[in-house]
């Protein structure tokens, strides 16, 4: 062993560390991750092996994380919180942790799991049982499919399309919350259009002041405080829809100024209530415009008209 | 013809006209033009009959008869017409009308000639001018000229009509020299003198007939009075034009859907447009001739003065409405207005079809009805996220219509086998084949409702004729001059419960007549859209 050699081995050892150290602060000026040339560039006096050595030597002490992007490899710095979330996991819950963390938060099946991972279902389960009892993620039941879990990081918000957004709390559609918001909206539109028609100013005036913007009406939903959860205009918009196709309401748009309280994109929707065109029909102040058993009632048959229950109940009305 | 029409009809000519007539009438509509010979033969009733029948549906107009389709040597061929028979389920209507715009006359006149089907115009006037007197009090009588003229103001405004002359008819006055004897069948309005007076000379007063008369008058109400005096006007043979009722009719239902949706004034504005255009446009037309905002203000009534600039609010108040009632068609003049007539017919046949679902599966299924039609074509999710319903019931409401038939499947494949978990199933609703399906159902419950109600006279008819006889020799006995106790003693022989049944009777009988009537605003509605669509795809 020559001096040469010895003194080969110990800068070797030092440049090691020098390179972690070095590395790292490249990793740091590039948070978004660093490749193979960038460390080259940096180093050019660096032998590729001991390069790939230093890498390797990071990796396994989990500092660094491997990406792969459309050019090469990339390695990212790993952040110090999540490095020690990590302590005690081994490499599969990592990967499964990972693939959960990619899904963001609309959240992942199961199934979805095991095909990224290509891991088998039992230890898939065993895993994701272990991460839930790490309070590392949580399982969402989705409201489309109400057998379905999906599985999103503990600390995420489930998307709307999740849960169903306001109109659903636990799974279950609110429907009376529903029916009580559309009454709101409706009788608050009627006593505007009342008032303005009690004013007996000229038509356009009167026209113009029964209309509600969409805001007003959500500002009033907000005052009259029947709702528990916030609403945002578009919900409330969802709600003055219905009413549109219940036919008690109807809808114009009006350019606005942007900036204008309400505006969105530079318009603004208006509502009106309105009265029904005609009269319920005809046909249907008969028994037979209701009757279930229409199709079935002939001259001479079981039903007919001779012996029709409803008529008889009708008539003697 | 559908099942259902001819059922119809043939009720219809049952009620009026007797069973012969309808087993002749009811023939013909199902089998179409046929010779007399046929007919005789596959109906199985005796020559006279069948002739007679021919000749009283003729009459009506119910029926026409051209040469044979063979060759001009082949026997005549007579066809009858669904929807002229189909016509005699709104002649109250028809009457009701004429004596809101022309007061006790015009009804009259409208009355009889429902009656009689073709009626000269001097027999018209003589038997409506007695008529009146009969209700006049004594010493009073009804002027021939005052009949007269209200017959020509029914004339001008085209209420009523000259029938065209037959092909082949001795003609005193023929209207078209030249016309060869066509085998197509020719409208009235065909003959350029169709809505002409004639100059005939009737002067008299109505003759009030007396009682001892009553008896006499029954037997020759059916038969035509054999007047051997003439007035000028043989040959001249005048009809109802049912057409000129309906565009009434049209012009009613807009302006009472523009009076409902917006406000008084509005719906006066509309019908002051509408008289206007009475009779520049056409019965088929989409929308009224142009109307500029200086003539609308002209012509408004002299009640309602309201200024000009407010009538001009008004005016784009109306123009910008949803419902599109009324159009803007040009600047000038202040502004030209037109009355869009289709579009109306179509928003009121879509109200009916909407109001026909709420009251029959409910409000929440009306609004699943309502979004379709508005957004046309949704997957199951867009609908119940929609119209906010949750997904079990909408699913449920949904399949409900469906097998009613008032909502429509779509399948769009997404590969080339209609794997069903690769295609997308939209729901829709199509108008135009729901509307006429309504229809098909309303005329099944008019048929409906008239067979109970001859079902409900069968049942009572011994109360009935009971009650009849009660009454003739109550009339009798009051003629002959009887003292009180006799009459009570007569009047008793009917008991409590009975009378009580007897008013039952007549209160079921009035409400399925009124029912008839209703229905029949709903038919005459979807009819109308139905033929307003037929034209304008044409």
């Amino acid at each position: 062993v020559t001096d040469e050699d010895k003194s080969s081995e110990t800068t070797s050892v030092f440049d090691c560390y020098y390179l972690f150290f070095w590395i790292r602060e490249l990793c740091q000026q590039f948070p978004h991750g660093i490749t193979d040339q960038v460390i080259q560039n940096d180093m050019p006096h660096l032998e590729p092996q001991q390069r790939a050595a230093a890498i390797n030597k990071l990796l396994s002490l989990g500092q660094l994380d491997l990406l792969r992007n459309s050019s090469g490899l990339l390695y990212r710095m790993k952040d110090a919180q999540s490095a020690s979330k990590m302590k005690g996991s081994d490499n599969q819950e990592k990967l499964v942790y990972q693939i959960i963390e990619d899904a963001g938060n609309k959240g992942i099946w199961s199934r979805d799991i095991r095909f990224k991972s290509n891991l088998p279902l039992t230890e898939i389960n065993k895993i994701l049982k272990n991460l839930e009892s790490k309070k590392l993620i949580k399982a969402v039941k989705s409201v489309a499919a109400s057998k379905k879990k999906v599985y999103m990081l503990y600390n995420l918000q489930p998307d709307r399309s999740v849960t169903g957004g306001a109109w659903y709390s636990d799974q279950d559609f609110e429907s009376e919350f529903v029916e009580v918001l559309n009454q709101q909206c409706f009788k608050f539109l009627q006593t505007k259009a009342d008032m303005s028609r009690d004013s007996k100013q000229s038509p356009m005036v009167q026209r113009n002041s029964s209309f509600a913007t969409s805001h007003e009406v959500w500002k009033y939903i907000c005052e009259l405080g029947i709702s528990k959860v916030d609403l945002s205009m578009d919900d409330i918009e969802t709600i003055l829809n219905t009413l549109i196709y219940d036919g008690k309401v109807e809808m114009t748009v009006i350019a606005a100024k942007e900036g204008t309280v309400g505006s969105v994109d530079g318009q603004m929707k208006l509502y009106r209530g309105v009265n029904p065109v005609i009269q319920p029909t005809g046909l249907v102040k008969t028994p037979c415009g209701l009757c279930p058993v229409f199709d079935d009632c002939h001259e001479g048959g079981e039903i007919s008209p001779s012996n029709c229950i409803y008529m008889t109940e009708w008539l003697d009305f | 013809m559908t099942a259902q029409e001819v059922r119809l009809c043939g009720l219809l000519l049952r009620e009026h006209f007797g069973e012969v007539v309808e087993k002749v009438g009811t023939h013909l509509l199902r089998s179409g033009a046929q010779n007399l010979r046929t007919i005789i033969h596959e109906t199985g009733l005796p020559l006279d009959l069948v002739k007679k029948s021919l000749c009283v549906l003729v009459q009506h107009g119910a029926c026409n008869f051209r040469s044979g389709r063979k060759g001009p040597g082949c026997p005549t061929e007579y066809q009858a017409s669904g929807d002229r028979i189909l016509r005699i389920l709104r002649y109250p209507r028809y009457i009701y009308t004429a004596k809101t715009l022309y007061g006790d006359t015009g009804e009259l006149i409208i009355e009889e000639l429902l009656q009689r089907g073709h009626m000269t115009m001097s027999s018209t006037v003589k038997t409506v001018a007695d008529r009146l007197t009969q209700n006049m009090e004594e010493g009073r009588s009804m002027d021939y000229s005052e009949v007269t003229s209200a017959f020509s103001k029914l004339v001008e405004t085209q209420f009523l009509q000259r029938c065209p002359p037959m092909g082949g008819a001795r003609n005193t006055k023929d209207t078209t020299p030249g016309t060869p004897a066509s085998t197509a069948l020719l409208t009235p309005e065909s003959f350029p003198d169709c809505y002409k007076v004639p100059h005939i000379t009737l002067i008299g007063r109505g003759k009030r007939r007396h009682s001892s008369d009553d008896g006499e008058d029954q037997k020759s109400a059916k038969k035509a009075k054999m007047d051997p005096e003439t007035h000028g006007d043989e040959g001249i043979y005048w009809q109802v034009n049912f057409e000129r009722f309906h565009l009434h009719f049209r012009d009613q239902a807009v302006i009472s859907a523009v009076a409902n949706k917006l406000d008084q004034t509005c719906s006066e504005i509309v019908r002051t447009m509408l008289r206007m255009s009475e009779v520049t446009t056409s019965p088929s037309a989409t929308c009224t001739k142009p109307l500029s905002a200086n003539e609308i203000f002209r012509s408004l009534p002299a009640s309602y003065n309201i200024l000009r600039p407010i009538l001009d609010q008004y005016l784009t108040l109306l123009v910008d409405d949803p419902m599109e009632f009324v159009g803007k068609a040009g600047e000038s003049g202040g502004g030209m207005f037109v009355v869009n007539l289709h579009r109306a017919l179509a928003n009121l046949a879509r109200a009916t079809l909407e109001s026909a679902v709420q009251e029959r599966f409910g409000s929440r299924s009306a609004r699943i009805f309502r979004l379709l039609l508005r957004k046309r074509h949704l997957e199951q999710k867009q609908v119940e996220d929609f119209a906010m319903i949750p997904a079990k019931e909408a699913k449920d409401m949904l399949y409900t219509l469906l097998s009613q038939n008032l909502v429509q499947l779509q399948e769009i494949p997404k590969t080339p086998d209609y794997a069903p978990s690769r295609t997308f199933y939209l729901y829709t609703v199509n108008q135009l084949p729901t509307a006429r399906m309504l229809l098909q159902n309303c005329y099944k419950t008019v048929a409906n409702l008239i067979e109970r109600r001859l079902f409900e006279t069968k049942e009572s008819k011994r109360l009935l004729e009971k009650s009849q006889r009660i009454e003739a020799i109550l009339a009798s006995l009051q003629v002959s001059g009887a003292e009180p106790e006799q009459l009570t003693e007569v009047e008793e022989m009917i008991t409590a419960p009975e009378k009580q049944q007897l008013e039952s009777l007549r209160l079921h009988i009035n409400k399925l007549d009124s029912a008839e009537n209703q229905v029949d605003e709903t038919m005459f509605l979807l009819e109308a859209y139905v033929s307003s669509t037929a034209t304008s795809t044409a």
